[in-house]
């Protein structure tokens, strides 16, 4: 029986941050017909993740279909990215959240142990 | 013709002064923007100890780490913080037997004395714990996680490199 557990060092020392701007975005019309948009900002200083997934949800946090360039960003890390939201203009009232996850990569050597979440609310 | 020449050289020297003491100028802008944000920062990196075969702990007794996340706010009233230590593995060895997880979120330190309510004013659904940011600056939250293998027969987990994450929310209110 090998009792031996390898301890995981589970981040890099470094101080790490990821931010998502604005806090209450608003819909405005976009160029199609029946669909609206908003433009968000994000900055990724976080060293040990550069893979975001964007997520739209509504007040008891199910899932709300919507569209955008890539629903899963590469940010490097110090990177910044500005990315345009389509949804349909029917679900425009039941949108509550949108939100920016740090993602994992499951073959990382450096595994960080904290997933940073950063949500702006439709108000 | 010697007024003539006069006058042509002053209009000559005159051009070149002109021309010598024009700059060349080029505007670039510096823009930015001041608004409500939030930012959610890994303070200090977590690691887990193996005080025996059955038990992963993050207390530093144990040899571990308790992570640390750091949230910053430029705006009081904004955003909610919500922490939740770990309840599975997100890679380990395969495990043939359960894993009981317990933990506690708790504020480390605040950078504004106003702060100091948080811990009392925070609420619990099970594994996450909320906070309402209520004054703007910055919030240490810590996280303890200790997991122990065996289903309450403290089984020895089996060799191999365990990760498990601690998930830190900011959510606008």
């Amino acid at each position: 029986m090998c009792r031996s557990v390898i301890l995981c060092l589970l981040l890099c020392s470094n101080v790490v941050a990821h931010e998502m701007t604005p806090t209450y975005p608003k819909w405005e019309v976009s160029y199609i017909e029946g669909v609206q948009k908003t433009t968000m900002k994000m900055f990724n200083k976080r060293k040990d993740a550069s893979w975001y997934e964007i997520g739209i949800f509504d007040q008891e946090w199910k899932p709300i279909s919507f569209a955008t360039k890539n629903k899963i960003l590469k940010i490097d890390y110090l990177g910044h990215a500005k990315f345009d939201v389509y949804i349909n203009a029917g679900d425009v009232k039941r949108t509550e959240y949108i939100c920016s996850t740090s993602k994992l990569r499951k073959g990382d050597s450096n595994k960080p142990m904290v997933a940073s979440k950063i949500c702006s609310r439709f108000k | 013709m010697k007024k003539l020449l006069t006058t042509l050289g002053l209009i000559i020297m005159l051009t070149g002064c002109s021309l010598f003491s024009s700059k060349a100028e080029a505007v670039t802008n510096i823009e930015g923007s001041v608004q409500s944000r939030c930012t959610v920062d890994t303070d200090t990196p977590g690691a887990y100890g193996n005080p025996n075969a059955y038990t992963l702990t993050t207390v530093p007794a144990s040899a571990g780490q308790v992570p640390i996340v750091r949230f910053d706010v430029s705006l009081a009233d904004a955003y909610f913080a919500q922490v939740s230590y770990p309840t599975s593995f997100s890679s380990s060895p395969s495990l043939s037997d359960s894993v009981t997880w317990t933990g506690a979120v708790t504020v480390a330190q605040t950078s504004v004395s106003g702060m100091s309510g948080y811990q009392a004013a925070s609420t619990s659904t099970g594994a996450m714990r909320q906070y309402a940011l209520t004054h703007a600056g910055t919030t240490w939250f810590s996280a303890t996680s200790v997991a122990t293998y065996g289903g309450g027969q403290n089984k020895a987990f089996p060799g191999g490199t365990y990760t498990a994450v601690v998930v830190a929310e900011c959510v606008a209110q």
